[in-house]
């Protein structure tokens, strides 16, 4: 717990355009006390949770980006060099384009923004079906809906019943089950393969 | 006899876009129960109905979950973490019996089937969403 609060101190303080430390921060007053409590504790079941952002990208203006969430609001969402940024795999904050789909974990602001513990970028958690693989793609069905998986030389990875991930996607088959995290491509529909869950 | 959950029991948990969303998540809708967003701690459970157990069979797996409906709280907990998190039944899901017997593990802990599904909200207050899936916790 005390690991937690000390992140969130330092994301508060990134956010006051500070490289101060947490007792800088707190000593000039600008968190707020909401700010400095867990929020999992914070968040009632089934309420929407105030320290996650859902969106796409509409905006991007230096460390700053602005999000419109599914339900029309907008976000501003504060990156900082202590942020971690995953898209396809772990990445830096200029990955981050216009048109993006988002998830945001962080700290609310006392000003409604959002100081981003970790971004995920465009990322998809899909249970498949396998319907055909090629060379470097893999066709799957989605609840009815066709997609089109392609494999990323040196990042996509297997999981075969349990075992460590391998780059083998040998022992995937036509036909059956999967779970696939990827990364979604906004302008294709289409989905880069990160890690495929599958029996074997 | 019924898995009580009021007892703390291990189980698989991945996680699930609902409600509005981008991407392939943009037609998941509300879920079972209607309500079931992304943004919000909500979860799916297997057995929240006959319906919807009809389709996840989490007793192939030998898991005889009770019957939980919509708006039932678990608390969650990363096996290898310190913070539990509150959700509610939103969804029926996962569908435990594609994957009878598949373990998860964390600093030698492990966990055995998929028994619950958390929202983008809920699963990243306890884990990374690039995961995929961790063991977890859980409790009524």
């Amino acid at each position: 717990m005390s690991d937690i609060l000390g992140r969130r101190r330092f994301l508060s303080s990134a956010v006051l355009g500070t490289t101060a430390t947490v007792v800088t921060a707190t000593t000039i007053g600008s968190v707020a006390p909401e700010a400095m409590a867990d929020p999992k504790l914070d968040v009632e079941a089934g309420a929407p949770d105030p320290n996650f952002v859902e969106g796409r990208i509409t905006g991007i203006a230096g460390g700053l980006l602005i999000v419109t969430s599914s339900d029309r609001t907008l976000n501003q969402i504060h990156l900082t060099k202590a942020t971690s940024v995953w898209k396809l795999r772990p990445t830096t904050a200029d990955a981050a384009k216009v048109g993006d789909g988002l998830y945001a974990r962080g700290v609310r602001m006392p000003d409604g923004t959002l100081a981003a513990d970790a971004i995920w970028l465009n990322i998809v958690n899909l249970q498949v079906h396998i319907t055909s693989i090629g060379r470097s793609v893999v066709h799957m069905d989605h609840h009815g809906d066709r997609i089109v998986g392609h494999v990323v030389s040196g990042t996509t990875a297997a999981v075969y019943n349990n075992t460590p991930a391998v780059s083998d996607l040998s022992l995937l088959e036509v036909g059956r089950h999967a779970q696939v995290i990827g990364a979604w491509r906004p302008d294709t529909n289409e989905v880069e393969l990160a890690t495929v869950y599958a029996a074997a | 006899m019924a898995q009580d959950t009021r007892a703390p029991a291990t189980s698989e948990a991945s996680w699930f876009c609902c409600g509005a969303g981008w991407g392939p998540c943009g037609s998941a809708g509300g879920g079972a129960c209607g309500n079931c967003s992304s943004g919000s701690r909500h979860c799916a459970w297997p057995n929240t109905s006959d319906a919807c157990f009809a389709i996840t069979r989490p007793d192939k797996c030998g898991d005889d979950l009770l019957r939980r409906t919509c708006g039932h709280t678990f608390y969650v907990k990363n096996l290898c973490g310190t913070t539990e998190i509150a959700v509610k039944i939103a969804d029926c899901g996962p569908q435990t019996d594609l994957w009878c017997g598949e373990r998860s593990c964390c600093s030698g802990n492990c966990a055995t089937n998929r028994l619950l599904d958390l929202t983008p909200a809920a699963y990243s207050a306890i884990g990374n969403l690039s995961s995929g899936i961790m063991p977890v916790t859980l409790r009524s």
